[in-house]
């Protein structure tokens, strides 16, 4: 059973009297395990298919199951509580809570399990001592730096022992180097945790760290692309 | 309580705004708190009136006297069982801040209509024999640290009474009174000797009428039939030069307060013009913490944060506000509301209530209204954040 499999998907948005169609029939299936780059031009949709396997939007026709799930078919609350056991999600701008510790920004997705306090906070340590900041628990946001940010960012996405990542532009706000560790972070991921991980990218470089490079245009998928083995959609 | 430091620490991210709005509703609070005091004060005077009682004033106001022959014509009809005058004083002690109620009585009939008013014999007898003998409550006694034979004293802000100059004191007893039969007994008065004021200025072409008598206390022997007594009363004085308004005790209390409008109406508007100006605020507040944390409830929400405790959480901050500026409120009104008779023109007011303290139920009642204050100021705000679209949310960033 494919990770992610997206059938025949069409997400269409309504602007004033005119319809936009942004995705336009994609199919993709995502083996298990798979580290998948999606690369595009601003605007061909890569961003909106990738917050369809998340859950956090709804196609206007098609499937999407994500392991197992055919999302499609969920109410809001269970979609919610989906997101919570199912998915990952690393924003470009990391997005942590600035009143929160490292450590609680962490410790967020598990307050919504049934977990004690102290289990909380060892899952928490452990997600972050995986990225490496283990001794940074009890920084704020604003005293870690953007490379930091972004592994504190990737500890809360993994927390919850997600089977599948999903990740938009996880280094777009980076220096070369804050960027090599994130990406040098997923690897890690997906080679030794096993984690599917699907990734939005404009960077040739962070595409180059997948299995596998899908490129969209025009809410289509290309044929094929440079010799890197792309698929058909 | 797992999401009460996420809740905590967010009240602490704009430290400012959120001190500011405490304060804001703290003060409401402390404005209502003190303001229902003062009403429950008033209507635990009216409560306190014997049935048994009625007054008998000036037919066409208080502040006109009767003469005082109608006494021996009340004292002579049916159903009266005894008639004492009492005339308001208004004297001042010190100052205007210390102002406390003071009243020329006639002393054995009066303290025999109110029996609620214990003095010790000894005591009593020694101020009946002291014309210029002044009998405090215990309250006055405790605050100004009277003790018996101690002199002082007072001149009338009403200026007939003033015309020979302040008149001279010696305490000669200190009342008390059963506070389990009678709960709001008054101990923060001082009566003294009606003949004393009466015979000071009687004479004076200056006094006019104000030598006569200010109301006339009477106690009925059948208190169920003490409206037709009353009735009887005003009958009998229907065509003499002065009518008279004779009513029970507990209607002239309130007739006396309805001398300044309708107090509960005006107190009360006061107390909703201002909850609903913080109520505004808060929103306000409330408003400009969720439009700020657009990104942060998206971010929520993606982690898997259902829309319903998303909401909560604003909710949360919101009843968090409330309960701070609730809880301040009243612990500033119970510090500073038995204080308040000390502030400038307000003893003339609050001095009639010498033991004004915030009571349990106008504590609850403030601080349920602060709390309902903080929830409804929530309320939009909270339901933006439900309804929002975690992608649009996100774009907007």
């Amino acid at each position: 059973m494919a990770a992610v499999d997206v059938q025949n998907v069409r997400k269409i948005y309504k602007r004033d009297a005119e319809d936009l169609v942004v995705l336009d029939g994609i199919s993709l299936q995502v083996p298990d395990g798979e580290f998948v780059a999606l690369m595009g031009p601003s605007g061909s949709g890569k961003t909106t298919l990738l917050n369809l396997i998340a859950g956090i939007d709804r196609p206007t026709s098609g499937t999407v199951v994500v392991g197992g799930t055919d999302v499609t078919k969920l109410s809001e609350g269970q979609l919610a509580k989906w997101r919570s056991r199912s998915i990952g999600f690393i924003f470009q701008f990391y997005n942590l809570i600035p009143v929160l510790t490292a450590l609680e920004n962490v410790e967020l997705p598990l307050l919504l399990t049934k977990l004690s306090k102290k289990a909380r906070r060892e899952r928490a340590l452990t997600a972050l001592k995986i990225v490496g900041l283990a001794d940074r628990a009890k920084h704020y946001p604003r005293q870690l730096s953007g490379g930091q940010e972004q592994r504190v960012a990737i500890a809360r996405a993994i927390v919850g022992d997600p089977a599948v990542l999903v990740a938009d532009e996880p280094t777009g706000d980076l220096d070369a180097k804050s960027a090599e560790d994130i990406l040098t972070l997923l690897d890690t991921l997906n080679r030794e945790f096993k984690k599917t991980i699907v990734m939005v990218t404009h960077d040739p470089r962070a595409a180059s760290r997948a299995h596998v490079e899908r490129h969209l245009d025009k809410g289509v998928l290309a044929t094929s692309l440079n010799g890197r083995e792309v698929a058909v959609g | 309580m797992k999401y009460l430091p996420y809740v905590l620490k967010h009240l602490r991210r704009n430290w400012i705004r959120t001190a500011s709005t405490v304060a804001g509703m703290a003060v409401c609070i402390f404005l209502i708190c003190t303001l229902q005091t003062v009403l429950a004060a008033i209507n635990a005077g009216m409560e306190a009136a014997d049935p048994a009682r009625l007054v008998t004033r000036h037919g066409v106001s208080m502040i006109f006297n009767m003469p005082i022959a109608y006494k021996a014509r009340i004292q002579g009809m049916p159903g009266v069982e005894r008639v004492a005058v009492a005339n308001w004083f208004g004297g001042i002690y010190r100052d205007m801040k210390d102002f406390f109620p003071n009243m020329a009585v006639e002393s054995e009939d009066y303290f025999t209509i109110f029996p609620e008013y214990r003095i010790p014999p000894d005591q009593f007898q020694a101020y009946l024999h002291d014309m210029r003998g002044a009998v405090i409550g215990r309250e006055l006694a405790t605050k100004y640290g009277f003790k018996i034979g101690d002199t002082f004293q007072m001149e009338s802000m009403i200026p007939p009474y003033r015309v020979k100059g302040p008149l001279q004191f010696v305490v000669r007893a200190i009342y008390d009174a059963d506070t389990a039969q009678h709960p709001n007994a008054n101990l923060g008065i001082m009566f003294f000797h009606f003949k004393y004021l009466y015979e000071t200025i009687h004479g004076d072409p200056r006094v006019g009428t104000y030598a006569g008598a200010g109301t006339f206390n009477i106690r009925v022997s059948n208190p169920n039939q003490a409206t037709n007594v009353a009735r009887a009363i005003d009958a009998n004085f229907e065509n003499s030069d002065v009518q008279t308004k004779t009513e029970t005790e507990s209607a002239f209390i309130a007739g006396f307060m309805a001398l300044i409008g309708n107090l509960a109406a005006l107190l009360n508007g006061i107390g909703l013009a201002v909850a609903f100006t913080i109520l505004l605020v808060t929103a306000n507040t409330m408003s400009m913490a969720v439009r700020e944390r657009r990104t942060e409830i998206a971010v929520l929400k993606t982690l898997g944060f259902s829309s319903a405790l998303v909401m909560s959480l604003v909710l949360a901050e919101a009843l968090a506000l409330g309960i701070l500026g609730g809880g301040f409120g009243v612990l500033l009104a119970e510090a500073l509301v038995s204080n308040l008779a000390n502030l400038p023109f307000m003893g003339l007011v609050l001095g009639n209530f010498p033991g004004l303290s915030v009571s349990p139920t106008v504590a609850a009642l403030t601080f349920t209204i602060a709390v309902a204050l903080g929830i409804g100021a929530g309320l939009v705000p909270a339901a933006g954040a439900y309804r929002s679209r975690i992608t649009d949310m996100l774009r907007q960033a």
